[in-house]
C-alpha cells in the first residue's frame, strides 16, 4: 500500500490557452478509496497523470508511497507507472485486436522486466472470474458490454497488483446501472488487492461509497 | 517474444484483409522483377543450351529464327520444307554428320518429328522402356509425352490431321510405341520421333494396299489389261503399319524430292564446320540457307533482354508507387492507432516500445512478403524449364 | 554328383559367353551382312580382326526381313554389309544408322541389270506405276563379286585402318579365286554357246549377262509341280525358245524333271547360292554348279 502526498504542485501547459494546475496539498492514506469531484476540463485528468508519472510538474513534489515521482527519470517513472500504478480510463482504452484475457495481460507486454508467463495467465483468469467474465476470456472486447468493457479495464489496472489504483471518469460512457456497479467494484477490488484508491470523475451521484470527497475546486485555481 | 512483437503480430492477424493486401502487393511487387529476370535468364540460358549444341542447321531460305525455333524446339510452325536431296548433299560432302528433320505433323497436339537414328546419340537420349524405332510406322516418345498420355512401349499413337477438312493426302497413322525415352529436361520430352520416312507415309507420299496382283485383290481391281492393274476406290488402304503388312508400304516417286523442314549438320571439328558454311554463303543461287543456331538466338535473345531490361524498369516505377502507397497506409494506420499509443504510454510503454510496435507492422509483412517471394521464384525456377518447354513447343 | 552339375554349371557358362565373346573380352567390331556372299566375302577378308555376323534366316533369304530383335542387333552394329542392288527390300522400312550401311554394288551401278517383273497398276492420282526394280545376284558374276569385295574392304579398312594391310592381303587372295571360278564358268558357258536355255526361276541375270547366256525364265519352283496354265505357257515358250536345258534353283520333283525329259530338256541345279550351305562355301557351291554343268553339257 501506498499513500499519496503532493505538496506546491504547479503545471502549465501551453497552446493558444495556456492551462495552469496547481494544487497546494494533496494526500491520502495508504489504502484510502478518495473520489476528486470537479467540472468537466478542471483538470482532474492532469492530475492523475501528474500522478502517475505521465507528465512531470514544473514545481512542486509528487510523493506516491516511497517513491518521489517527480524526480524519477523517464524510464523511471514507465517502471513505476507500469508496476505501481493501476489505471481505468473513461473510454476503456481496450485494444480490439486483443482477446478480453490478452487485454488482461497487456501490462505484461509492455514491461520486459515482467514475464508474460503462466502465473501472470492464471491471475488474468482469477481477476476476469472475480468481475464475472469467467466465460468470456476469448471474446473481443467489442462483444462485450460497456460495463463488462469497464470491468476488463479494471482488471487490466489490477494486474501487478498496483499500490495505487487511479480511475479517471470511469463511469463516463456507462448507464446509470453500470456506473453504480463499476464503482463499487473499484473500491471492493481495491480493498481486496490493498490498493490506494484515486477516482476523478465528475458525477456526485457515484460518490456515497468513497471513504474521502475532495472538492478539485478547493485543491486547484487559476485557469488563465 | 518481445511483447511489442507479438502485439504487432496480433495486430496484422486482426486485420486479416488489409495484412493479406499489403502482403500481396509487397510480395508481388518483390516478386515480378525477380521473376522476370529468372525467366529470361533461365530461358536464355536452356535456349543458349540447346542451341550451343546443335552446331550447324541447313533450311529453306527465309527467316533463320523460324527454322531454328522449328528445328531445335519443335514449333508449331513448320518452316517451308526441302527436299530430302538437301539432306544426301549435305552427307556426301562427308564434312559432316547430317541428320533429317520433318517436323511438321502433331500427334495429339505433340510434335511428330520425323528423323534418323543418330539424331538421339546427337541429343544423347537414353531408353527408359522399350527400344528405338525399328519398323515403319513407329514411333519412340518423350518422357513428357509418356506421362501426360498415359502411355508406354506397345501402346499406340495416332497422328493428328491437319486441318479438320484434310480428306487426302495427310491421313491419319496409327504408329506402335516402340520405346520411351527418359526425361533429358529438353524439348525432346515433349517430341513424338518417327522414321522420316514414316513422316512422309503420314504426309500421304508412301502407303500401303493390297496387292492388286493377287486374286483377293477382287473387287478393288477396276481393271486388269497387259501388264497394267487399275484400282478402284474401294481399295483398302492401311492406317497402321504391322510387321504383317509393312512390305505392302511404298513410295511413290524419287525420295530425293520428298520434304523435310531442316538438317542438322554437325561437323567434328570446326574447320569442316566453316567450309560446309563457305559452300552456302559462295552459293548465292541456293534455294537453301545455312544457320548457325547460337547466332541466331545471340540476335534474339539480346532483343528480349532489351525488353526485359523495360520491363523491369516498369516494374521499378510500379513498385515505388507501390511502396508509396504502403507508406501512406502505414501512416494512416498510425493516424488511426494514436489513441491506442497514447494509452500504452500512459499505462507505461516506452518510446522504443511503441516505435517497435509500429516497426513490426512493417517488418512483418516485409518479412512474410520476402519469404513469399522467394518461395514463389524458387516454385518458378523448378517449373521454369516446364514451362519454357511447353512455351517452346507451342 | 555335386562336382558334375558344378562342372556341367560352369561349362555352360563358359560356351554362353563364348558364344556372345565375353570371355575372350571380345572388343573386335561387329559387322552385320545381309546375305550369305556377302557374309562369306566379308569373313574372308576381315580374318579374324572383325567379328563378322549373318542373321538368322527363315525361308527365302531373298525375302528375308529382319524381326525386332535383328532390327536391334544391326542398330548396334557397327557396320552393315548390304548386297545393294535393290536386294534388302527390308531397308525400306527398317530403321537403321545410314553412316553404318555400305552398299558393296553402290560402285558397280552401271554393271546392274534392270529386274523387268511385276505388272504396273495404277490408283488414285499418282498414274501408272510398278514395283520393279533391279537384279540383285550380283553374286554370280565373279566379276561383279570382285567389285563386291574390294567395296567391302575399303569399308573394313575404315572401320580398323591398322588392319589394313591384312585385308588387303586377303582381298588379293579372295579375288585371286573370284577369277579363277570366273575362267572356270566361262569355259563350261562357252561350250554351251548359244543353245537357249530355260531358267527356272528370273534369278540367273548377271550368270546370262556374264556369259552370253540365251536364256529364258520362267517362275517354277522346284518343290512344286507346275500346273496346266504354266505348262502351256512353258510350251508357248519353247516353240519360240526351244531349248534343250532346264536350269533348276534346286532339284526339281521326278515327275517334272520326268517330264521335261519327254520334251527333250534336261534338268540342272545351278545353286544361286543366295542361302548359306550345309556344308561347303560359296566357292565349293558355285565348283559343284560346274561339275553338274559340265556333265550335263556331255550329254547335249
Amino acid at each position: 500500500m501506498s499513500g499519496i502526498d503532493i505538496h506546491g504542485l504547479e503545471f502549465e501547459y501551453g497552446g493558444q490557452s495556456t492551462f495552469r494546475l496547481q494544487i497546494r496539498e494533496l494526500r491520502l492514506e495508504p489504502g484510502e478509496c478518495v473520489a476528486i469531484v470537479g467540472p468537466s476540463g478542471s483538470g482532474k485528468s492532469t492530475l492523475l497523470n501528474l500522478v502517475a508519472g505521465t507528465l512531470l510538474p514544473a514545481v512542486g513534489d509528487i510523493r506516491v508511497g516511497d517513491i518521489r515521482v517527480n524526480a524519477l527519470g523517464e524510464t523511471e517513472r514507465r517502471r513505476y507507472r507500469v508496476g505501481q500504478v493501476g489505471q481505468v480510463f473513461q473510454a476503456f482504452e481496450l485494444l480490439e485486436y486483443l482477446t478480453v484475457k490478452e487485454n488482461v495481460l497487456l501490462p505484461r507486454y509492455i514491461d520486459p522486466s515482467t514475464p508474460l508467463d503462466a502465473d501472470a495467465r492464471q491471475r488474468a483468469s482469477e481477476l476476469l472470474a472475480s468481475v464475472g467474465l469467467a466465460g468470456k476470456e476469448s471474446r473481443r472486447p467489442s462483444r462485450l458490454s460497456h460495463g463488462e468493457r469497464q470491468r476488463v479495464a479494471v482488471c487490466r489496472a489490477l494486474l501487478n497488483r498496483p499500490s495505487l489504483l487511479l480511475a479517471d471518469e470511469p463511469t463516463g460512457n456507462l448507464d446509470q446501472d453500470n456506473k453504480q456497479n463499476v464503482v463499487k467494484l473499484l473500491i471492493e477490488q481495491a480493498r481486496a488487492h490493498a490498493s490506494t484508491l484515486l477516482m476523478v470523475t465528475h458525477d456526485r451521484s457515484l460518490l456515497d461509497s468513497f471513504e474521502r470527497i475532495v472538492d478539485f475546486n478547493d485543491l486547484a485555481w487559476d485557469k488563465a | 517474444m518481445n511483447g511489442a512483437l507479438q502485439l504487432g503480430w496480433r495486430y496484422l492477424a486482426y486485420h486479416r484483409f488489409k495484412t493479406a493486401v499489403l502482403l500481396a502487393s509487397v510480395t508481388l511487387m518483390m516478386f515480378l522483377p525477380a521473376a522476370t529476370r529468372l525467366l529470361v535468364e533461365d530461358s536464355a540460358q536452356a535456349l543458349n543450351a540447346r542451341a550451343a549444341l546443335t552446331p550447324l542447321l541447313v533450311g529453306a531460305k527465309g527467316s533463320q529464327l523460324e527454322l531454328v525455333l522449328s528445328s531445335l524446339y519443335f514449333h508449331a510452325e513448320s518452316p517451308p520444307e526441302i527436299s530430302y536431296q538437301v539432306f544426301k548433299d549435305v552427307r556426301d560432302t562427308e564434312l559432316v554428320i547430317a541428320i533429317p528433320l520433318h517436323a511438321r505433323f502433331r500427334a495429339r497436339d505433340f510434335p511428330v518429328v520425323g528423323t534418323s537414328l543418330d539424331y538421339f546419340e546427337f541429343r544423347n537420349l537414353e531408353l527408359a522402356e522399350g527400344r528405338l524405332l525399328g519398323l515403319l510406322g513407329e514411333c519412340v516418345i518423350g518422357a513428357g509425352v509418356a506421362r501426360k498420355l498415359g502411355i508406354g512401349a506397345g501402346d499406340s499413337l495416332v497422328t493428328s490431321p491437319e486441318t479438320v477438312f484434310d480428306l487426302a493426302g495427310v491421313y491419319p497413322l496409327k504408329m506402335k510405341v516402340a520405346g520411351v525415352f527418359a526425361p533429358s529436361g529438353t524439348p525432346d520430352d515433349e517430341a513424338v520421333f518417327v522414321d522420316v520416312r514414316t513422316s512422309w507415309v503420314i504426309q500421304g507420299m508412301g502407303h500401303g494396299h493390297q496387292d492388286l496382283a493377287e486374286a483377293s485383290a477382287g473387287n478393288a481391281v477396276l481393271s486388269r489389261g497387259e501388264g497394267a492393274i487399275t484400282a478402284n476406290a474401294s481399295l483398302v488402304q492401311y492406317n497402321e503399319i504391322t510387321p504383317q503388312n509393312v512390305r505392302e508400304f511404298h513410295f511413290h516417286g524419287d525420295t530425293g524430292g520428298f520434304p523435310l523442314t531442316a538438317v542438322i549438320a554437325v561437323p567434328p571439328d570446326e574447320k569442316n564446320g566453316t567450309l560446309l558454311r563457305g559452300r552456302y554463303l559462295d552459293n548465292k543461287e541456293s534455294s537453301e540457307q545455312l544457320a548457325v543456331p547460337g547466332a541466331v538466338l545471340d540476335d534474339l535473345l539480346e532483343t528480349v533482354f532489351t525488353v526485359q531490361n523495360y520491363v523491369v524498369l516498369g516494374l521499378l516505377i510500379l513498385s515505388l508507387a507501390t511502396v508509396a502507397v504502403i507508406v501512406l497506409v502505414f501512416l494512416l494506420s498510425q493516424q488511426l492507432r494514436r489513441g491506442e499509443f497514447f494509452t500504452l504510454r500512459r499505462m507505461g510503454a516506452s518510446r522504443a516500445f511503441i516505435a517497435l510496435l509500429v516497426a513490426s507492422e512493417i517488418v512483418f509483412v516485409f518479412a512474410a512478403s520476402l519469404v513469399l517471394a522467394a518461395l514463389m521464384t524458387w516454385t518458378v525456377r523448378a517449373w521454369a524449364t516446364k514451362l519454357l518447354l511447353s512455351l517452346m513447343t507451342f | 554328383m555335386i562336382r558334375n552339375a558344378s562342372l556341367y554349371v560352369l561349362l555352360t557358362v563358359l560356351e554362353c559367353c563364348l558364344a556372345t565373346g565375353v570371355v575372350r573380352g571380345d572388343d573386335r567390331p561387329v559387322v552385320y551382312t545381309s546375305n550369305y556372299p556377302i557374309y562369306f566375302f566379308a569373313t574372308e577378308i576381315a580374318g579374324s580382326e572383325v567379328d563378322v555376323r549373318l542373321p538368322q534366316m527363315e525361308g527365302d533369304p531373298a525375302y528375308w526381313a529382319p524381326n525386332s530383335d535383328q532390327t536391334a542387333e544391326l542398330q548396334a552394329a557397327n557396320l552393315v554389309l548390304l548386297n545393294g542392288a535393290g536386294y534388302e527390300n527390308w531397308l525400306n522400312f527398317v530403321s537403321l544408322h545410314e553412316e553404318r550401311l555400305v552398299d558393296t554394288s553402290a560402285g558397280l551401278a552401271d554393271s546392274l541389270l534392270p529386274l523387268m517383273e511385276a505388272a504396273v497398276h495404277q490408283h488414285g492420282p499418282e498414274g501408272e506405276h510398278s514395283h520393279v526394280g533391279t537384279a540383285f545376284t550380283t553374286w554370280l558374276d565373279p566379276k561383279l563379286a570382285a567389285g563386291q569385295a574390294h567395296a567391302i574392304t575399303a569399308a573394313l579398312v575404315k572401320l580398323k585402318p591398322e588392319q589394313e594391310a591384312g585385308f588387303n592381303d586377303r582381298l588379293a587372295r579372295l579375288q585371286r579365286r573370284l577369277k579363277q571360278l570366273d575362267l572356270d564358268l566361262d569355259q563350261v558357258f562357252t561350250a554351251l554357246g548359244d543353245q537357249p536355255v530355260v531358267f527356272s526361276h528370273p534369278v540367273y541375270q548377271y550368270l546370262e549377262s556374264r556369259y552370253s547366256i540365251n536364256g529364258r525364265s520362267v517362275h517354277w519352283e522346284p518343290d512344286a509341280v507346275p500346273n496346266f496354265r504354266q505348262w502351256i505357257d512353258f510350251q508357248k515358250l519353247l516353240a519360240g525358245h526351244p531349248a534343250k536345258l532346264m536350269i533348276w534353283e534346286g532339284e526339281p520333283l521326278p515327275e517334272v524333271s520326268d517330264k521335261l525329259a519327254q520334251q527333250g530338256l534336261i534338268s540342272v541345279v545351278f545353286d544361286p547360292a543366295g542361302n548359306r550351305p550345309e556344308h561347303g562355301d560359296y566357292f565349293e557351291v558355285m565348283e559343284n554348279n560346274r561339275q553338274r554343268l559340265l556333265t550335263v553339257l556331255g550329254m547335249l
